[in-house]
């Protein structure tokens, strides 16, 4: 094996010196191609989302139903998004990332265009609900595994970039009031099932990784991943990332694989072992859930191309893991503490006496970045709905640009930071969390207009900072093989908490008749979720002690 | 200001309070209707009163009571029939499609009718002369809706719906346009155009870079 494994690397060495620099070039290309895209779905998708409130409106009147009914179209899609995750996280593993984006915007595409044709609210639940739910969470899943595996080095960064389309959402509703004004829900609908389409180009740039080279030059965002063979697009090579293989850059593997490799192997070859190594762990994956992360060397026998149709397709070892239960239980919390305030921020602003346009201006500064949930909104606070188009507008209007932007720089400058690994990820993750916590719990004493402007200043910039090392913190934690997996139950479990967030809290409300306590609740939360990663050496080391335990015909 | 809807034949009492932290010495108060002053009918300590009964529209207005102190202060109460709720922007529909206008009240009318403008004279929508093309139903009391059937570019314009209630009429406009199918699809077949020169481009460079690879 090591034999075998040192002359494939031996005779790939001349190949990969043989590649240009021009190939160098547009190999770091596809990784921006790649971040292009992410940044059109966060765009897209979080767009849509956001203009359902101006959408709602229009469905309210037209297709008629109750305003409680209509929100549920909202909710379905929005919390589809997340629920769907370990659905489609089976399909990307099984199709690959650029099929499943390709169906992702078909879905998104068609549920658009189905829905103009929709006659009552049941039929849009389903059609817009539904179908663009599932395709947002293909889409979203594929673009994000794809970031994840082709931008290493730059993992946060490009992460931060592409979620900065978020920021841009807040084009989106004027346009859609003005599509609405001029060609009324259908015709709206029908563009946007057009502009949708626009998915379909960008994510034939997801282009598949092929696995025949174990490069050592790997690295990151600009530089080359000599493995891009565009000759043998295989379909469906997630488990087949064998770059990250080489100790160079150690930060980049998931923290058990390294400690095992420097513990368990053996010294002579040092990529080689590790190189199969991790070109073998899925399949002893399937055999022995326990083995998931912890045996990274097996006797067994493995084919390229062979690999990754062995691996099972539902994968349910990220419930077994501790790891896991670490970072879900973080996501849960910090995702909690993260609409809440905007939920009740202008509500809040009004309770204070400040009129609705300066609560107004408060939710754009706050939520340009963030996911507005104006479709929760909705089924907490009953009352406020006509206010729907105008805050939408006022939100656009009024929107301070400079306030965006300060979010967006947020992500993006600590996506940098973290990349510079100074300190492990998740570190700045639970800096940022622990800062945006205390800011909600200080939250309540902002009672007035500069002060609360203050504080929301405060929270986006800690929340564009946690929000943005989500991503490379799982990638961190898990590694990028077992990333569909584990990010789909993640996100399975961050959606139950979207789902339930919003009525909590309108719940919250109603109990104590202070939007106060809703600010207190999130600053908990946000307080809460940096716990377990307390947790995380105690995890590592149990990981490690059990994958001792396992039997390791490789040790020699 | 206060606004005051009345439907029905009610009798209707005003009255002024003066805030009791306000030391006017000999307060004047005056009831008016527009110039003619109206005798109040009760005083109590603060606060002066009339009773007003309505029966038709010609009591309907608006009616202050003014104070005179080192100030003048004015209150005015607006009577006036319950005003109609319906879309304000205008309804965008498509031709062969189905349009939907909702009027609704706080109170019960006596009647609800329809008019439409043709040319520059309002025309009540007669159900029963046009039944395959006007739909006017009664959803409850206080809520009436006209549906019209297989649009064509010709309905587009003014509508409008009218409650007559005992005390007087009220009414709300709205604007209905009709709009071509082609109007959304353009744009539409536009972009599908540049996805499929984006999708195209990109599947050639592929092909492309398969064959010199190779």
């Amino acid at each position: 094996m090591r034999q075998q494994g040192g002359e494939r690397k031996e005779h790939e060495e001349p190949e990969e010196a043989g590649k240009s620099p021009g190939a160098r070039a547009a190999h770091g290309g596809w990784a921006w191609a790649v971040v292009l895209h992410f940044f059109l779905v966060n765009v897209l998708v979080m767009g849509m989302l956001k203009t359902f409130g101006i959408f709602f409106v229009a469905f309210r009147e037209e297709v008629g139903g109750s305003s409680e009914q209509v929100s549920w179209i909202g909710s379905i899609m929005s919390s589809l998004r997340f629920l769907g995750a370990p659905l489609v996280s089976i399909v990307c593993r099984g199709l690959g990332e650029r099929p499943t984006s390709l169906l992702g915007a078909g879905l998104v595409a068609g549920g658009c265009l189905v829905s103009t044709q929709a006659t009552s609210v049941p039929f849009l639940c389903i059609s817009m609900g539904l179908l663009l739910g599932l395709g947002f969470s293909c889409l979203y899943q594929a673009a994000a595994v794809m970031t994840a595996k082709r931008c290493r080095a730059r993992l946060g960064f490009s992460n931060a970039l592409a979620r900065s389309g978020m920021g841009l959402t807040f084009l989106m509703a004027p346009f859609t009031q003005l599509l609405l004004d001029f060609y009324g829900w259908q015709g709206t609908l029908l563009i946007f099932g057009g502009i949708m389409l626009n998915l379909v180009p960008s994510s034939l740039l997801l282009r598949p990784i092929s696995t025949r080279h174990s490069s050592a030059k790997t690295q990151g965002c600009e530089s080359p991943m000599a493995q891009k063979d565009p000759e043998t697009p295989d379909g469906g090579l997630d488990g087949t990332t064998d770059r990250e293989l080489h100790p160079h850059k150690a930060q980049e593997l998931p923290t058990t694989e390294r400690l095992l490799m420097s513990h368990g192997k053996d010294v002579s070859d040092p990529t080689n072992p590790s190189a199969l190594g991790k070109l073998e762990k899925p399949t002893p994956g399937r055999s022995s859930p326990e083995t998931a992360t912890g045996a990274k060397r097996s006797n067994k026998p493995l084919s390229a191309t062979k690999k990754e149709t062995s691996q099972p397709l539902l994968d349910l070892s990220p419930l077994k893991d501790p790891v896991f239960f670490i970072f879900t239980w973080s996501f849960l919390f910090s995702h909690l503490a993260y609409f809440v305030p905007f939920f009740h921020l202008v509500a809040r602003a009004r309770t204070l006496g400040m009129s609705s346009m300066d609560g107004s201006y408060l939710i754009s500064v706050a939520a340009l970045c963030g996911r507005s949930r104006q479709v929760k909104l909705g089924r907490a606070t009953r009352k406020k709905r006509k206010n729907y188009p105008n805050e939408a507008f006022s939100e656009a209007l009024v929107a301070p640009v400079p306030s965006g932007i300060t979010e967006m720089l947020s992500q993006l400058l600590s996506g940098w930071v973290a990349d510079q690994n100074w300190t492990k990820k998740y570190h700045f993750h639970v800096t940022y969390l622990v800062l945006s916590g205390l800011t909600n719990l200080l939250g309540p004493l902002a009672t007035t207009f500069p002060l609360l402007l203050a504080y929301t200043v405060a929270f986006s910039v800690s929340c564009g900072g946690f929000m943005a090392l989500v991503l490379p913190v799982l990638v961190d934690l898990v590694g990028v093989e077992k990333l569909h997996s584990y990010l789909g139950f993640a996100a399975f479990f961050a959606g139950i908490a979207a789902i339930g967030g919003p009525p909590l809290a309108g719940w919250l409300y109603d109990y104590t008749q202070t939007y106060a306590c809703s600010f207190l609740l999130a600053g908990a939360c946000a307080l809460l979720s940096p716990l377990s990663f307390c947790l995380e050496p105690w995890a590592q080391r149990w990981k490690l002690k059990r994958a001792r335990l396992s039997p390791d015909p490789r040790a020699g | 200001e206060r606004n005051i809807s009345l439907a029905n034949a009610t009798t209707v009492e005003l009255s002024c309070k003066l805030d009791p932290n306000f030391h006017l010495r000999n307060p004047q108060v005056t009831w008016k209707r527009g110039n003619e002053t109206i005798s109040h009918t009760t005083k109590a300590e603060n606060s002066w009163s009339i009773k007003l009964v309505i029966v038709d529209s010609s009591k309907m207005g608006s009616y202050s009571c003014i104070v005179k102190g080192d100030e003048e202060i004015r209150a005015t109460f607006y009577l006036h029939v319950p005003k109609i709720e319906a879309r304000e922007k205008p309804i965008i529909t498509y031709e062969k499609d189905t349009a939907v206008m909702v009027c609704k009240s706080d109170s019960t009318p006596m009647t609800w009718t329809w008019y439409m403008m043709r040319g520059n004279n309002p025309v009540i929508i007669n159900e029963s002369l046009w039944t395959d093309k006007y739909l006017i139903s009664r959803l409850s009391a206080n809520v009436t809706r006209l549906r019209i059937l297989k649009l064509t570019k010709e309905d587009a314009g003014v509508y409008w719906c009218e409650a007559v209630f005992q005390l007087g009429e009220s009414e709300r406009k709205m604007e209905l346009k009709v709009l071509s199918i082609m109007a959304p699809l353009k744009p539409f077949i536009a972009i599908v155009a540049e996805v499929i020169i984006l999708v195209t481009t990109i599947i050639l460079y592929e092909v492309y870079s398969k064959r010199k690879g190779k």
